[in-house]
């Protein structure tokens, strides 16, 4: 469910994951879609595939722990080999379902979250602070 | 002629002066509040997390620097822009003894800053990345800074000779000292934002009103036990020069410390020993000072520093060569040694008055007020002008002759920033 702004943009995931008659009728297909993409099969993450030419991504690399920011490195690099030499990696090398977690997506959203709440701020409309409520285009600001 | 002049003087500050904060128990933290009708208010919360109770050097700058970050509830654009709305300030300081985290503000909006300074303490989130982008930089800069003061490198340098651990510790994170990471910062906040720890002050705003609100957003905060490293102060001395920017500004520092609290012999001693009145563009020679014929361009300032178990007394000697800084440390040993011996009567007078308008003075500001809070609150006392006046008063020339003297047989501070190569040894200016 990622056909609209890739793995940042539209999903449908999380509703499916409700329903869970719903989610044994996708999971085939969703399983087919990895397997065709083929990444895993390089030993890459999926949120390895994100765009890193934005700047909240940016930010959000800059904020992964030592560690991950690291194992990010070797994982490209090695898919960056393999992929030159037209070859994937020994099927144990794989990427395993339980490895593939969205280790940078939620860093990405608090980046996000940080600048859409800057761009709210920046647009604030302060209709009345005596009711202790301070209202902004977007959102509504309970004062304590 | 001038007692008539002096008389209604007195009258009028008698008249003011009053206990001027009262300490309460509110939610098992102390809270002292005064409203002398000021059109501002403050509300500061003191926290015993100054650089002598860190356990890792550093921990307490980068814990100032922490200060108004992101919390649970509150971001920190939206902690900068609501407090911009409301029309306010925010600020944390470091000591040696206390952080104190201040918020200056309108009456009326005791509630919202109230509530931003507990959410401070609380729910900050030490985030890994803020560490990275704004506290460690700001940390940085404000230490580099530090390290190209040569002032306050002679003083943090001679905190460091005279008390070694504890009150010797440096108020800033050097960028040579251990690593520091947001986890560090984060446990030592947990030791530190307790109830035996934290204690309130405001001004211009009501007591009862200062302590039902904080009774409402602290009252769920961890008691506490003592913090870490309070061992008593020991009072050790020692000599040490520092090689910072030799073209520039030659300072000295040549003083003494003492275990226990500062003394009203010393406040005397401190005003008797300093370079004059305050009036400004006028030459060395044309003051009343103790310290004569200082060369020109060359200046001393008396430093008194109370902290609650130790209290440091020196001059810091400044001027723009060697030569001229040699001559007025030889001039501020010589005036030391005078005044052990015996003050005359009319230096002593001027001295009590001038202790007694530094006191009171020291009280006008909302920073001395929290500096006098800070030292008397904490240990239960609500202290007062007119016993600090009284102390005065107690001393005698003798007295105060005796406790130098005293203070002088213990081995001095001494410390030269500058030109190393050309700056005087402590047994060259009569030390």
């Amino acid at each position: 469910m990622v056909l609209l702004g890739g793995p940042l943009g539209i999903s449908l995931a999380p509703y499916i994951m409700k329903n869970s008659g719903m989610h044994k009728f996708v999971k085939p297909l969703a399983n087919a879609f990895i397997n065709a993409a083929g990444y895993r099969k390089v030993g890459l993450r999926y949120d390895d595939l994100i765009s890193e030419e934005r700047d909240d991504v940016q930010r959000a690399i800059s904020r992964l722990p030592e560690r991950e920011g690291y194992d990010r490195v070797f994982r490209m690099r090695r898919a960056f080999q393999y992929d030159t030499m037209r070859r994937i990696l020994p099927k144990e090398q794989w990427t395993k379902p339980e490895e593939d977690i969205r280790y940078l997506t939620p860093y990405i959203q608090e980046a996000a979250k940080e600048d859409s709440e800057r761009a709210d701020w920046d647009n604030i409309d302060v209709k009345s602070l005596i009711f202790g409520l301070i209202f902004t285009p977007s959102r509504i600001y309970p004062m304590p | 002629m001038l007692s008539a002049v002096r008389t209604p003087c007195r009258r009028a500050t008698t008249k003011s002066l009053r206990s001027f904060a009262t300490a309460v128990d509110a939610a098992g933290l102390k809270i002292a509040a005064v409203d002398n009708g000021q059109p501002c208010a403050s509300v500061t919360f003191l926290v015993k997390a100054g650089s002598r109770h860190e356990a890792k050097a550093g921990l307490a700058h980068a814990l100032k620097n922490y200060a108004f970050k992101n919390t649970a509830d509150r971001s920190a654009l939206r902690i900068a822009r609501e407090t911009e709305l409301y029309g306010g300030v925010l600020s944390s300081s470091l000591g040696r003894e206390h952080l104190a985290l201040t918020a200056e503000f309108l009456k009326g909006d005791e509630e919202f800053f109230v509530d931003v300074l507990s959410k401070i303490i609380t729910s900050t989130r030490y985030t890994p990345h803020e560490f990275h982008e704004s506290v460690l930089p700001s940390v940085q800069a404000e230490s580099t800074e530090a390290a190209h003061s040569p002032s306050l490198t002679a003083l943090d340098a001679a905190h460091a000779l005279a008390f070694r651990k504890g009150l010797g510790s440096s108020l800033f994170a050097s960028p040579a000292g251990p690593e520091l990471t947001s986890e560090d910062v984060k446990s030592f906040a947990s030791h530190v934002f307790t109830k035996s720890g934290v204690s309130v002050f405001g001004t211009g705003i009501e007591p009862s009103l200062l302590s039902k609100l904080v009774e409402k957003s602290l009252g769920g905060l961890a008691q506490g036990s003592s913090v870490g490293n309070t061992g008593a102060s020991k009072y050790f001395g020692g000599e040490s020069r520092m090689l910072i920017d030799a073209h520039g500004q030659q300072t000295l520092f040549i003083g003494y410390g003492t275990p226990g609290p500062v003394t009203p012999e010393l406040s005397v001693l401190a005003a008797h020993l300093s370079a004059g009145p305050a009036i400004p563009w006028v030459s060395n020679d044309e003051r009343v000072s103790t310290f004569h014929g200082l060369p020109k361009g060359a200046s001393v300032q008396t430093v008194l520093l109370p902290y609650s178990d130790a209290t440091l007394f020196g001059f810091l000697v400044s001027g723009p060569t060697s030569e001229s800084v040699t001559a007025a440390g030889k001039t501020v040993v010589g005036a030391l040694k005078e005044a052990t011996g015996s003050i005359k009567a009319d230096a002593y007078k001027r001295a009590v008055a001038k202790a007694k308008f530094n006191a009171a003075t020291a009280v006008d500001t909302r920073a001395g007020m929290l500096e006098a809070v800070s030292l008397g609150l904490l240990r239960g006392e609500s202290p007062n002008v007119q016993s600090v006046f009284k102390s005065i008063d107690a001393v005698s020339a003798q007295g105060a002759s005796q406790a130098l003297s005293k203070l002088a047989k213990s081995k001095p501070v001494y410390v030269a920033v500058g030109d190393v190569h050309s700056l005087p040894y402590a047994d060259e200016v009569g030390l």
